[in-house]
């Protein structure tokens, strides 16, 4: 579809500045923070402090009687509203009701005149608890005889129908489960060459953003309008619908800037209870979230992950077994989602012939699981990576000539059914090892990896948006995708500059309010430049053909004179500006011609995935071994994003996902005792800074135009964080010599790791 | 992180009204200085206060001045005035690299010295090295003042020996002899210090021979720790000394003995004693003797 060379463009695949660069910089960029209604009343949550009880009474008349208290919510003053809500299946209720399942869950909300008295009431909410036995890991929540966390069934969401079948609520603490085969993997493993098994664990994370969530609900006569810092506004719009029990016409969502998101601003988060307290409270109610209440609110399954791999004797990879437990917390949320995408994902970007992967996701008496940039991918493969790396060694093989043999091959059909591979993995690997040195000696306490990974990207290819010529020729674009800093709102208007032949300044966006913006599913799964992109082109391409006819209409040719040149359209002498189009159709210096792109399960996105995301990283590392204390030397990214709208941009998507992964490699984790999070805020949960970053970056992309997005573009923006977990602990091995299959690896597990190595060499 | 609970600001304007507003709160007053710690700690509703009284409008306080032989800070200096201070960069060089350290740029601007010693948090780095060099605590109430040694003010994790009506009004701290070389280091993976450790050696003319030697090792207890057994391990002739670290690190570690925690385990950290006295030691008999 793409007809210009790389050089005809004159605005895509230049890096402009970011659009909102200058706001955000300077602090004038509109969050939900920043909104302030008239009459908008405040609200603070009441959080439990047991991770498993019954609710044995809730008295909130003391804090209702303080002064400057509105209304309160609590699960048994919900009447009038359906209160559970989830995308996946409506297991979450807006307010604990009758039980809490976390500690942290939201039990009661109070809405005052100001936060502060709001929050002040607080601790006057009377609520008797009876314990229940916590299950705090996927093994206790098995066990037989295990206490169940849902004991009822439970409606589905917006989600099934699309992606599967749920199990959560069938009498066991199984949320859901996702099986994978191909090939005959037992016969396999019987005959392999050589096999590598081993468990490897992904730490449970919080996605950490600047903004914390933040919520302003409205609920009168025209229905329910929300300002949020949600990633996916018709997602959200979708659950409301079924807690107010109204039509999509009456919900609406309008999400400013979002300071940031990772995964766990998408889907539904405080939206319902917000609404409710609106609700109660008859006014304007806001509820803004602290980072350590954020904390309590999302976080990424942990993932505990046997795999064996086996290789023939001719070094080809031939079987894959896995089985994962994912933790997936006290609520579905986006995890059935994420168990089945980490189910595919942990294949591997290799053609592999045999294949079986069996995952689960456990409830848990913990934050609930949702979506992590990867979604599941990174949690996968940490396993996968790592044991690629293992079986190269057990082979006597460089493990990037390893990969490079292995690698699924541009056009491959290495996933069944799926959508041949539209990437190449061997130019990425071999971009980064040239980035990296990896032929040059290591000095000493150096090591050095390379990864990779692939995920069946782009969600599910429903996407629709308009695209407006004013008379005066410049451009509106109504689009669904939310500003999350990845650049949504810079690339967008690119690419209708591109198309209409119209300066970039001249092209504005209107986003993300429901009740305005056309339908998009979400602003995840890297989608936004492959599928909104390619809707933005096709609507474009619309308003031309359009503007195509009103020319031969004004100028009284046939449509088929008018041949369309940049920014107009030309027949014989005559050329006219858009402006100059619209003006003279309209008769007046007025008016305006809508384009318009519906994108659909069909043509060009008929298979999915839409495509396949796939990145590779390399590092070298150092490791002090004295103290176990790692150090990045050098990282290398190489985005295989087909085209890059913006490469500025698009790089940026791979430096901030690779120094994600790097955190996990390193030190992010979230630690419970018994049933509390420990290290619930930023004081003990440490998120990357740009110190652990090494000097030594190299940031490159690969451009063979082969996405089914605009100009052959394909998203990027999460593959980079995947393989760097995995890359950590691959590059530990080739420095000191030890395996550690856990993440993160902090200085004291890899001093232990030394340690036992030592004894080892001792006894021998 | 929760929005504040009401309270009342109170700004003296002398140290004797301090104390006596203190002393009249009593329980519901704070002394309030950069709020670093305090108001993140009220932030987090883990300290309520209806009255807080607000040190930096005493004047003077911030003061840091040399007298003869040793250093005066004044309790209210920041982190940041203490790392930028000529003054503390030539005289006491080691302070004014510890402070470079703390924290960030944002923490160290409006932290005090007073603060982190008056919180008493156990992962103090400031704490660590001023007991290493001796330093003593001013500390003013409202019948009078008296000086108190590193190890007599701070008592435990967030405790101290302060009256309820007294301030600090300053540390004291020794400069060091010429024959004297001082180390600060400290291995850190969240916001504070794992484990911070001070080393004070004094050296014969010969450079070979340590004649005096103090230890310290802070964040792993709860308040810093040193030993008279690990101190005289740590002196002899070069040679002999460096046999002996291990177990000087040994009895310093005993002293201390580290807990598990978040930081990591007490056998980590009694490892990590070992890694830095040693490392400590290294550095200090390689720098250079000051210029006289
Ligand atoms: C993110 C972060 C990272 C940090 N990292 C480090 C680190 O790496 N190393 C380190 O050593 N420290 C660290 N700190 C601690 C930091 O040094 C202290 O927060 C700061 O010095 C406290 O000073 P303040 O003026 O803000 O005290 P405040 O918060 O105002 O007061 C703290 C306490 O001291 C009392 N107090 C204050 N002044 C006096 C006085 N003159 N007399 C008696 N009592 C007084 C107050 O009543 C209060 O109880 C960190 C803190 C934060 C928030």
């Amino acid at each position: 579809m793409s007809e210009q060379k790389k050089t005809d463009f004159h605005v895509v695949n230049h890096s402009v500045p970011r659009r909102d660069g200058r706001a955000k910089v300077t602090g004038k960029a509109l969050y939900v923070g920043d909104v302030k209604l008239t009459g908008m009343a405040y609200a603070r949550v009441l959080r439990s402090p047991y991770g498993h009880a019954k609710i044995v009474s809730i008295d909130a008349s003391r804090a209702a009687a303080r002064p400057g208290v509105i209304a309160f919510l609590t699960g048994d003053n919900l009447g009038g509203l359906n209160p559970y809500y989830g995308h996946a299946v409506k297991d979450h209720p807006l307010v604990a009701i009758e039980k809490v399942r976390y500690a942290g869950e939201p039990v009661a909300a109070v809405v005052a005149e100001d936060e502060r008295a709001a929050f002040e009431a607080l601790e006057f909410i009377d609520v008797r608890y009876e314990e229940l036995k916590p299950v705090l890991t996927p093994k206790e929540a098995l066990e037989k005889g295990a206490p169940l966390l849902h004991e009822r069934k439970f409606e589905a969401g917006a989600l099934r129908g699309f992606e599967g079948d749920v199990t959560a609520g069938r009498g066991t603490n199984i949320c859901q489960e996702a099986h994978l085969r191909w090939g005959d993997v037992e016969a396999a493993f019987a005959k392999a060459a050589a096999v590598v098994e081993a468990e490897y664990y992904f730490p449970m994370a919080y996605a950490y953003a600047m903004e914390p969530y933040v919520a302003i609900a409205e609920v009168n006569e025209n229905g329910v309008t929300i300002y949020s810092s949600a990633q996916h506004p018709f997602m959200v719009r979708h659950d409301l619908t079924t807690v107010f029990n109204l039509p999509v016409s009456q919900i609406r969502l309008i999400v400013p800037f979002v300071g940031g998101g990772y995964g766990s601003k998408s889907y539904t988060k405080i939206e319902p209870l917000v609404a409710a307290c609106a609700w109660k409270a008859k006014r304007p109610v806001k509820l803004q979230l602290s980072v350590e209440e954020a904390m309590l609110t999302t976080r990424s399954d942990d993932a505990l992950t046997w795999m064996r791999t086996a290789v023939d004797s001719n070094g080809k990879i031939i079987a894959r077994q896995a089985k994962i437990y994912m933790n997936t917390g006290a609520y579905a949320e986006n995890s059935p989602l994420v168990c089945e995408k980490a189910t595919n994902r942990c294949v591997g970007p290799y053609a592999i012939a045999n294949v079986q992967i069996d995952t689960y996701s456990i409830y848990t008496n913990t934050v609930p699981a949702s979506s992590y940039r990867g979604f599941g991918c990174a949690q996968v493969t940490m396993a996968g990576e790592s044991q690629i790396d293992e079986l190269a060694a057990k082979i006597g093989k460089d493990p990037y000539e390893f990969r490079l043999m292995n690698v699924a091959h541009p056009s491959e059909e290495f996933f069944p059914k799926m959508r041949a591979f539209d990437g190449n993995l061997k130019q990425d690997l071999e971009i980064v090892a040239q980035a990296i040195h990896w032929k040059e000696p290591r000095s000493k306490g150096r090591g050095r990896s390379i990864g990779c990974s692939v995920s069946d990207a782009g969600a599910y290819p429903l996407t629709s948006t308009v695209v407006r010529v004013h008379a005066d020729g410049s451009v509106s674009i109504m689009t669904g995708s939310t500003e999350l800093g990845q650049g949504s709102h810079t690339i967008i208007p690119q690419i209708a500059a591109e198309e209409l032949g119209v300066p970039f300044e001249n092209v504005r966006v209107v986003a993300s309010d429901t009740a305005i913006t056309p339908y998009d599913r979400s602003t995840g799964a890297s989608r936004t430049t492959t599928l909104m992109g390619r809707a933005v082109l096709e609507a474009s391409r619309e308003a031309i053909e359009q503007m195509a006819r009103m020319a031969a209409d004004v100028l009284k040719r046939a449509a088929d004179e008018i041949e369309v040149i940049k920014g107009g359209v030309q027949c014989g002498e005559a050329r006219l500006t858009w402006s100059e189009v619209i003006s003279r159709y309209y008769g007046l210096p007025d008016g305006e011609v809508i384009g318009r792109a519906y994108i659909r399960k069909s043509g060009d996105f008929a298979k999915l995935p839409v495509f396949w995301e796939t990145a590779c990283t390399g590092v070298e590392v150092s490791v002090d071994e004295e103290t176990g204390r790692i150090r990045m030397e050098k990282l290398a990214t190489a985005g295989d994003v087909g085209l890059a709208i913006n490469p500025a941009l698009a790089e940026g998507q791979d430096i901030g996902a690779a120094t994600m992964g790097m955190g996990i490699g390193l030190f992010e984790e979230l630690v419970y005792e018994g049933s509390q999070l420990v290290n619930g805020s930023l004081l003990d949960y440490r998120v990357p800074r740009f110190s652990d970053l090494p000097r030594d970056v190299k940031l490159q992309l690969v451009e063979n135009r082969d996405g089914v997005g605009p100009y052959g573009a394909k998203g990027g923006g999460e593959a980079a964080l995947n393989s760097m977990p995995a890359n950590i602990a691959n590059a530990v091995y080739d420095a000191a010599g030890v395996r550690i299959r856990q993440a993160p690896l902090t200085p004291e597990k890899v001093w232990r790791a030394l340690k036992e190595k030592k004894a080892e060499g001792r006894k021998q | 992180m929760m929005p504040l609970r009401r309270f009342q600001m109170h700004q003296p304007k002398s140290v004797k009204e301090a104390a006596e507003m203190l002393a009249h709160y009593g329980e519901k007053g704070r002394l309030y200085a950069g709020g670093t710690e305090l108001l993140l700690a009220m932030k987090h509703d883990l300290l309520r206060y209806e009255h807080l009284v607000d040190v930096k409008t005493v004047p003077g306080l911030d003061k840091i001045e040399a007298q003869n032989s040793s250093l005066r800070i004044g309790s209210v200096a920041t982190h940041r005035s203490i790392e930028k201070s000529p003054l503390v960069k030539e005289r006491l060089p080691v302070m004014a690299e510890m402070t470079r350290y703390i924290a960030n740029v944002r923490v160290r601007a409006t932290g005090t010295l007073g603060g982190n010693i008056g919180f008493a948090e156990p992962h103090s780095d400031p704490a660590t090295l001023l007991l290493a060099l001796g330093a003593k605590a001013t500390l003013q109430g409202q019948t009078g003042e008296r000086s108190l040694a590193m190890n007599e003010i701070i008592v435990g994790a967030y405790e101290t020996a302060l009256a309820p009506d007294e301030i600090l009004t300053a540390i004291e701290i020794p400069l060091p002899a010429r024959s004297q070389r001082a180390i600060y280091l400290k291995f850190q993976i969240h916001e504070r210090p794992v484990l911070g450790l001070a080393l004070i050696v004094d050296v014969d003319a010969s450079g070979n021979t340590i004649t005096k030697a103090k230890a310290v090792v802070g964040a792993v207890s709860p308040a810093p720790c040193r030993s008279d057994k690990a101190d005289a391990l740590l002196v002899g002739p070069k040679d002999k000394v460096e046999k002996q670290l291990t177990d000087a690190a040994r009895a310093l570690a005993d002293a201390a003995d580290p807990v598990d925690d978040l930081e990591g385990s007490a056998e980590y950290k009694r490892h990590l004693i070992g890694v830095y006295l040693r490392r400590a030691f290294t550095q200090a008999l390689a720098s250079p003797l000051r210029n006289p």
